[in-house]
Order: C-alpha cells, then sequence, then structure tokens
C-alpha cells in the first residue's frame, strides 16, 4: 500500500488506538492517532485525510456525531466505525449512518485490510 | 460504565441485603415445604393468639354456659324435627370430608403417618354417617327407620365416636414422635390403600349395625328413649376414649392442627355429663343442645384449618413474589455487569492481537523491523497487565460494604430513630427511655440499614407491649464493652419471648404475629452479620425482651476506597 494515504483512528481507549495506529503503520499507512472526536476536528485533518477510523461509543462526541457532522459538512473521507460493544443493530445503524463497513473489536488484520480496500477506493 | 443504582441492587454472594429492596436474602430458604421446618406448614405451625384465645378460653366458657343453661331442661322433650337432624348429618358429613381432604391435601406434602391417620379419622367420622342417617329412626320413613332396626342408630353413633376417638390416639401418639416416619410409598398409593381401609372399617360397622342389629346389646328402648345402660355402652366408651385422646393430645397443643384436635375431643367429653346424667332421650333439650355443640366445634376446627391455609398462603405469595423480584433485579444487574466487563476486558484483549498482528507483519518484511517488533511485543506484555487490573476493579466495585461503609455515631443514629417514632409510641402511651454512651462510640457501617435495624426492634417492641398491662417502657442503651465492641439493647416491658422461640425468632418466616410475614428481624440479622456483629435476644426482668445487637467499635472507620480504573500506567505513548 502506498504510504500517502494518511488514515486517521480515533479512539479513547489508549492501548488500542496505539495498537491500531501501529498496525497500520506496518501495513505502511500513515496513521495518525487522536483520543477524541472534538480533537481530531481541532487538528484540522479531516480535509486531507483519506480515512477515518473512530470508535463509536466515546465519552463526549460519539462516532456518530462525528459522522453526522462530516456528512453534514460535505465530507467525502470514508469513514470505518469500530466498536467493543456486541449490541445488536448496531452494523446496521453504522452502515445507515453512512459508514463503510463496522467493525467490532477484537478484529483481525485481514478484515482490516478488507475495509480499509473498501474504503479507500470508494 | 453501569450507574450506582445498578452496582447497588446487586448484594454480594446475596448475603447483603440491597438497599432496594430488602426482603431479599432469606428467600431461598423457601424452598420446598418439608425440607426440615415443619412450622411453615398449616399443621405444624403454631396457632396465633386469637386462635388460642377461642380455643382454650372461649370454647370452654361457651360450653359450661351451654351447660348450666341447657342443665336444668335436659330431660324436657321436644317435638322430633326429621329435618333438623337431615340438614345437621349433611352438614357434618361435608364438614368431615373437607377437613378430611385438607388434611390429606397436608399429607401429601409432609407425608407423616399421623397426617394420613388423623386424615382417615375424619374420613371415617363422615363415611359412617351414612348408616347413621340409613338407621335414623324417622329420617326417611316416618317413625320406621330404612334400614337396620331399633339399636342401629345408636350404635353407629357410639361407635362412630370412638373410632373418631381412637383415630385421635393414634394420632397423638403417632404424630412427632419416632414413629412418624415419612411413609414411603407414593402419596397416592397411600391415600388410595388407607381410604380403602377405613372405607372397610366403616363397611363393616355398617354391616354389624345395621344387618346384624339382633345381636346388638340394648342402647336403645325405643325410636326415642335410650336404655338404662346407655351410661355403659355409650358414656363409659367414649369418656374414657377422648379423655384419653385429650391427655395425648396436650403436648401437640402448640401445633393448629393438635389444639384443635384436642378442642373436638373436649367438646365430646365434655357433652358426656351433659347429656348422660340422667339418660338423655332423642330430641330432648339435652339432645338438641350436644348436637348443636358437636356441630360447632366441627365446623371451627375447619374454619381454623381454613382460615389458616389463607393466612399461609398469603404469605408464601408474597415470599415467592419478593424471591422473584429479588431474582429478576439480579439477572437484570447480573446482564448488565457482564455487559460491562464484556466491554472493559475487550479493550484491552483487542490492543494484544491488533499489536500483535503489528509485529507479526513487521517480522514479515523482507527486512524485518526488529525493533519495532520487540516494541510492539512488550507493549502487549503490558496491556495483558493492564487487562488483569480492570477485572481487578471491576470486582473492587462490588465489594459494596468497603464502599458504603462510613463511621456512624451510634448516640446519634438512636437519637434519629428515637425522634422517628415518639410520636407513635407517645400515642401507644409508652415510655421511651434513652440511654446515650457518654464515650459516644462510632461503628463502622452502613448508616441506612443500621437505622433499619433500630426500627425494627423498635418497632417490635412497642408492638409486644401492645397488649401489655402495667406499665409500658421502652429503653434503648448504647454500652461498650471492653473497649472493642459497641452493644445496643432494645428492652421492653411486653410480652417477651418464649425460651423454645429464642434461636427461632430469627428465622425467617417465623412470627408470632397476627399479621406480618416473620421477615425483619431476619433482615436485621443479616444486616448485623454483615457489618461482622451479632444480634440475640433475652429476657427482660420482670417481664419483656430485649433485643441487643453487637458492632465492632471502630473510631477510625474503615473508609473503603473507590478503586480507580487505571488508564495508560505503563507504557509509551504513540501517537
Amino acid at each position: 500500500m502506498p504510504k500517502n494515504y494518511l488514515v486517521i483512528v480515533v479512539d479513547d481507549d489508549e492501548s488500542f488506538r496505539s495498537a491500531l495506529v501501529e498496525l497500520l503503520d506496518s501495513m505502511d499507512y500513515d496513521a495518525r492517532g487522536f483520543v477524541s472526536a472534538e480533537d481530531f476536528l481541532a487538528s484540522d485533518t479531516d480535509s486531507v485525510c483519506d480515512c477515518l477510523i473512530t470508535d463509536i461509543h466515546m465519552p463526549g462526541m460519539s462516532g456518530f456525531d462525528l459522522q453526522r457532522l462530516l456528512t453534514s459538512r460535505n465530507s467525502q473521507v470514508p469513514v470505518i466505525m469500530i466498536t467493543a460493544r456486541a449490541e445488536p443493530g448496531l452494523e446496521a445503524k453504522a452502515l445507515a449512518s453512512g459508514a463503510t463497513c463496522l467493525l467490532k473489536k477484537p478484529f483481525e488484520s485481514q478484515t482490516l485490510i478488507a475495509c480499509l480496500k473498501a474504503a479507500l477506493n470508494m | 460504565m453501569i450507574g450506582e443504582s445498578a452496582l447497588a441492587a446487586m448484594g454480594d454472594d446475596g448475603r447483603t441485603p440491597t438497599r432496594k429492596d430488602c426482603l431479599t436474602p432469606y428467600m431461598r430458604t423457601i424452598g420446598t415445604f418439608g425440607l426440615g421446618d415443619d412450622a411453615l406448614v398449616l399443621t405444624g405451625a403454631p396457632p396465633g393468639r386469637a386462635q388460642k384465645l377461642v380455643a382454650m378460653v372461649v370454647m370452654p366458657v361457651f360450653l359450661v354456659l351451654a351447660f348450666f343453661v341447657a342443665r336444668p331442661f335436659a330431660t324436657m322433650q321436644l317435638r322430633p324435627v326429621e329435618a333438623f337432624v337431615a340438614s345437621y348429618v349433611t352438614t357434618m358429613f361435608v364438614t368431615n370430608v373437607v377437613t378430611a381432604v385438607i388434611l390429606f391435601s397436608q399429607f401429601s406434602i409432609l407425608r407423616t403417618r399421623g397426617l394420613l391417620v388423623i386424615a382417615n379419622g375424619y374420613m371415617f367420622a363422615a363415611l359412617v354417617l351414612i348408616p347413621y342417617a340409613l338407621s335414623f329412626p324417622g329420617l326417611f320413613v316416618r317413625d320406621h327407620v330404612l334400614v337396620g332396626g331399633v339399636q342401629s342408630t345408636a350404635w353407629v353413633y357410639i361407635l362412630r365416636h370412638c373410632g373418631l376417638a381412637a383415630f385421635m390416639i393414634a394420632f397423638a401418639l403417632l404424630n412427632g414422635g419416632t414413629k412418624n416416619g415419612r411413609v414411603r410409598s407414593s402419596v397416592r398409593m397411600a391415600i388410595l390403600l388407607s381410604v380403602t381401609a377405613t372405607a372397610a372399617a366403616a363397611i363393616a360397622i355398617a354391616a354389624l349395625c345395621l344387618g346384624g342389629h339382633a345381636l346388638l346389646p340394648t342402647a336403645a328402648s325405643n325410636n326415642i328413649r335410650f336404655s338404662g345402660n346407655w351410661f355403659y355402652y355409650a358414656g363409659l366408651p367414649m369418656a374414657s376414649l377422648y379423655g384419653l385422646a385429650l391427655c395425648l393430645l396436650w403436648r401437640h397443643r402448640r401445633t393448629v392442627l393438635g389444639l384443635w384436635l384436642m378442642v373436638v375431643a373436649f367438646v365430646h367429653l365434655f357433652g358426656i355429663p351433659l347429656s348422660f346424667f340422667p339418660p338423655p332421650s332423642r330430641f330432648s333439650v339435652g339432645w338438641y343442645t350436644v348436637v348443636m355443640i358437636n356441630l360447632v366445634a366441627n365446623s371451627l376446627v375447619l374454619i381454623a384449618l381454613l382460615v389458616q391455609i389463607s393466612t399461609l398462603y398469603v404469605r408464601v405469595l408474597a415470599a415467592v413474589r419478593a424471591q422473584q423480584r429479588e431474582r429478576e433485579a439480579r439477572l437484570v444487574t447480573g446482564d448488565a455487569v457482564s455487559a460491562m466487563i464484556a466491554h472493559e476486558v475487550k479493550q484491552p484483549l483487542a490492543a494484544m492481537i491488533t499489536r500483535a498482528e503489528a509485529s507479526l507483519r513487521r517480522l514479515a518484511r523482507s527486512t524485518p523491523e526488529i525493533d519495532k517488533a520487540k516494541d510492539d511485543i512488550k507493549q502487549i506484555a503490558a496491556d495483558g497487565y493492564r487487562a488483569a487490573e480492570i477485572i481487578d476493579s471491576i470486582r473492587g466495585n462490588f465489594k459494596k460494604d468497603e464502599r458504603t461503609r462510613a463511621a456512624v455515631d451510634v448516640n446519634s443514629l438512636v437519637a434519629e430513630t428515637a425522634a422517628l417514632i415518639r410520636d407513635d409510641l407517645h400515642k401507644q402511651r409508652i415510655t421511651l427511655q434513652v440511654a446515650p454512651n457518654a464515650a459516644s462510640p462510632e461503628v463502622a457501617g452502613d448508616r441506612t440499614q443500621l437505622q433499619q435495624v433500630l426500627l425494627n426492634l423498635v418497632t417490635n417492641a412497642a408492638d409486644s407491649m401492645a397488649a401489655a398491662h402495667g406499665t409500658r417502657v421502652l429503653t434503648v442503651k448504647t454500652e461498650v464493652r471492653d473497649n472493642s465492641e459497641v452493644v445496643v439493647s432494645v428492652a421492653d416491658t411486653g410480652t417477651g419471648v418464649s425460651p423454645q422461640n429464642i434461636e427461632r425468632i430469627f428465622n425467617p418466616l417465623f412470627t408470632t404475629k397476627a399479621t406480618g410475614m416473620g421477615m425483619g428481624l431476619a433482615i436485621c440479622r443479616s444486616i448485623i452479620e454483615a457489618h461482622g456483629g451479632r444480634i440475640w435476644v433475652a429476657p427482660n426482668n420482670p417481664r419483656g425482651a430485649v433485643f441487643n445487637f453487637a458492632l465492632s467499635l471502630d473510631p477510625n472507620g474503615h473508609w473503603g476506597a473507590a478503586s480507580s480504573y487505571p488508564k495508560g500506567a505503563r507504557r509509551d505513548e504513540k501517537v
């Protein structure tokens, strides 16, 4: 994968976020992590990133809120949602809100790769 | 994270009562009947005060009155009213059958031989009424018996009473003794066989008295008058058998069934002086009186059983409902808790997996990035530790006692409780004496729960004095013993606790009150024991009871630290 894809990870859980950034880095993506949606928005990278991977349930702005905000800004950035909860109907909700896919922690790197491919080819 | 209320509703090991629903902990003891505590069951339960009053006081007084009222007129002959006999026989039959059915159903639960015997006794009494009616002169055919001869009815009557008395004696001997074993064969077989045997006995009596009436000694002179030997044929056997039954049943007077059987035996015994001196005739005042008294006595047994059943039913229903509510609360909380655990533990696990995959990728390159892989693997270990800490912290959240324990000033607790009930006590004309302790001791505990205990004890004390005569004094004292524990005592001058109830009184469902479920003291004990203390009752001098509970003196108050949720304690930050 070319290194110029900027993938942003937004997750309040630090260990998972840094692990995911690490994995993306090992896949040769340019990965950056933010602890919250607010931090991400404040960094103004939403216009330059190629893909956004965000946790759904976060204190403060949730993944859905973020998605809605970006949609309202007519952002073209594909969003992948991740979650640690096993609520039924969450996947449907995620897809309905415009996410490319929903990944449930823990997920295999193959699943992530497939998702990224789908997201970045859109 | 799960809210405080959800955590609060779940007890640790189920032994600690929750704040919300304090009927929880001992609901489990309501298992199937027959698991030890016969007091839960109808026939083994102690009779309430009203019942004892009626049985021991009202009935004898009523009988004595009836005796003195009817005695002068006992020989006065009234017009024979056959309809009276018909209705009396029918009523007795129905009453006896229903009593028998209730007793059989009790037997099906408890399976004791005594119950089977007395159930059959009432069945016998009912069945034998049939030949009694058939041979009663004038009942079906004017001035004649339908079946049998002149002696038939009288002898059926005698044998019926002797039979019933014999069954009572057998019950008294079997019940509560070593011979009162559980019947081993199936309940249905036991009932079937015994009823068949009883029916056979009834048929035998019918055959003898109706068919072989010519063989019977002369107990009745004609359709109305009894013979001069009536006393020897009827009075003596009945008196001795019922007298024996009464004596043997005396030691069962503390059970509902025992008490009311005693009443029946006493009534029949008492009927003998009324109707045997001089020998009665049918349809005399004395005869009518005895018959009415019999009817009343038998109905009373049935009514007592039915009342007991209803109250027990209400209690058990309430207990079962409370148990269901508790179970639901636990399920809901259990589910919520497991969701929380799943969510919290999945995070570090997912991080570990992701990092493992990252390090594999790094190692799989054409030039493996070994250093980065090493860092990843170190991080995996750190994440593993974090997962363990998370699990510990979740567990720590459930040590509810530590979280909610605080230093409780006993004097102020007592004063608050006193303020709450002062008005009520004043209305009941109870003097309240509160003796605060000069040392102002403190204990570590949940203030709400301890206040609940104190309130319960004080309410019980007030209730026990409700019927008491003489001075009504409620004393609450706080003592410090051995410099290591605080003892709070609630003393009353009421009815006190009988020696055999001193231990049982803290059992769930045990109550000496007519209303009330018996949960209060069980909950108190559970609360006090959860605080590491103990609770007990002792007799008060000169009368009444003293309830005491002791808690460890803990001036420092063990403050439970809310476990913090460690985040990112040991690793390198990587963005």
